[in-house]
């Protein structure tokens, strides 16, 4: 009997250790025991192709995997001559037409109002967000974008308030087209700059299509109404977002490739949630 | 003989836990350097300057700013420049790097920081934090490392976009169509950005 527990918890031990070592978890603080394992692990991380750094680089370039999994050959942009004419134009169009009326808007409204039309609107598309939800079966997802809708139209008002959030602690979780078909499986394609919209790619653009027709805005019968509305909400939103263009463009060394990548990049990030 | 299986358990278990402690210890040195700041931050009476000189000098010993440089520029270039050309890429690019985070705070923390469960990924600590800004919410990771001088950080993503690997792909873009004095050349032209396109005809699109 003895003997079996005996067995039993060295086979534990084994596993627990074999584990640790291949987590490479908790190598460091326990040295005494496992040396060997703190020596691949953690310390001593050597660089030998360098001579120059000081004593604080250990495991600097152990890091650098990381971001080496990342680095992404240069993609295939067979746009990039479109995209870079349209990516000033877009900038332009920010600069000398968004953002004096914006800033205007923002003049005569009060913050305060800005916000609860904002939410308004953001009310107003939970259907994107929750066939959305539903397609990648994100049901629980789904539950709360509805019982956000069904809170914030009544309690909150048509949704100028957020009493979901406020009381209930029920956040958005926004999805859009294009993140459903990523989370499928498709991939981005070629990088595009559209006209006003910014950043996107063939798949994200594709996606703009079914969630046009989520998005009740569109079934406004006046198509001039319609344009109107669509222009009187962009405005809304830039006037809450004043200065993050600029402060995003001050981080370019290339304008394009500087919005593309970090597009890409964070659609790769909400696909995965 | 059992002794020290339990001996090691013991050791193994406490381990985890001291990581796990680590973590927590982590955030709650990030959260007491950034209420620091977001202190600073909420006074508009302050001279702008000597805010941000204040701000920097709390933030400083949070970033290793040597990694940051080195990991933006990869084993690629890093090693291939000499060490006067790296002192001198580091001070711009950590300069730049500054400016840059003050910034972000300036404009996205109007509201609060929310802080999440630290991760541990590997050997290494990630803080996820939430800026509230304007009814709308920003992620902000930090992630640490264990330098020798501990846990450091050594990039940021906002939003899931990694402040590092960023700079890094276009500095590996100038750098494969120049060189590094180009590099140098735009890092001090401070926000000042080249499109090299062809001039467009302005643009005179209509109103929307």
């Amino acid at each position: 009997m003895k003997h079996t527990t005996h067995t039993a918890s060295a086979k534990f031990l084994f596993l627990l250790i074999l584990q640790a070592l291949l987590l490479g978890g908790c190598a460091a603080h326990s040295p005494a025991v496992h040396k060997p394992v703190a020596s691949t692990a953690q310390e001593e991380t050597i660089a030998p192709q360098e001579a120059i750094s000081p004593e604080e680089d250990e495991g600097v370039f152990d890091l650098e995997d990381e971001f080496e999994a990342a680095d992404v050959e240069p993609p295939v942009d067979p746009l990039s001559g479109y995209n870079r004419v349209m990516t000033q134009v877009n900038d332009k169009l920010y600069f000398w037409l968004l953002k004096p009326v914006s800033q205007g808007y923002s003049f005569v409204v009060p913050e305060g109002g800005r916000l609860a039309v904002g939410r308004f609107f953001n009310n107003l598309l939970m259907p994107v967000r929750f066939v959305n939800n539903l397609l990648q079966l994100k049901l629980k997802r789904a539950g709360t974008e509805l019982a956000r809708f069904g809170i914030n139209t009544t309690v909150g008002v048509l949704g100028f308030g957020d009493p979901a959030a406020k009381s209930f602690d029920l956040q958005a979780y926004p999805e859009d087209f294009g993140q459903t078909l990523g989370h499928y499986g498709v991939g981005g394609g070629f990088h595009i700059v559209l006209p006003l919209l910014g950043p996107s790619n063939l798949r994200d653009t594709l996606g703009l299509i079914p969630d046009y027709y989520l998005d009740p805005v569109s079934y406004i019968n006046d198509s001039k109404t319609e344009l109107a509305v669509r222009a009187y909400r962009q405005v809304n939103h830039t006037s809450l977002h004043i200065g993050e263009y600029e402060s995003l463009k001050k981080d370019a060394i290339d304008l394009y490739t500087f919005l593309r990548d970090g597009y890409e990049q964070r659609r790769i990030k909400q696909i995965e949630e | 003989m059992r002794n020290i299986f339990f001996t090691v358990l013991c050791v193994l278990l406490f381990a985890a836990s001291v990581q796990a402690d680590e973590a927590d210890e982590v955030q709650v040195m990030l959260k007491g350097k950034i209420d620091a700041v977001m202190v600073l931050l909420q006074d508009k009476a302050v001279d702008k300057s000597r805010r941000n000189e204040q701000i920097t000098a709390i933030l400083m010993p949070l970033f290793d700013y040597h990694a940051m440089s080195r990991l933006s520029l990869g084993k690629k270039h890093w090693p291939t420049l000499s060490q006067e050309k790296q002192e001198e890429f580091s001070d711009l690019f950590i300069k730049r790097l500054q400016k840059s985070y003050l910034d972000k705070l300036d404009i996205f923390t109007d509201e609060k920081i929310l802080y999440e469960e630290p991760v541990i990924a590997g050997k290494k600590i990630h803080v996820p934090t939430i800026l509230v800004s304007k009814g709308s919410r920003i992620e902000m990771l930090y992630k640490f490392y264990r330098s020798r001088k501990g846990w450091k950080i050594y990039d940021v993503e906002i939003g899931g976009v990694s402040v590092i690997q960023t700079y890094r792909s276009q500095f590996d873009g100038v750098l494969s169509e120049g060189s590094i004095d180009d590099l140098l050349e735009k890092l001090k032209t401070d926000g000042v950005f080249v499109i090299p396109a062809p001039e467009v005809a302005e643009a005179r699109s209509g109103t929307d």
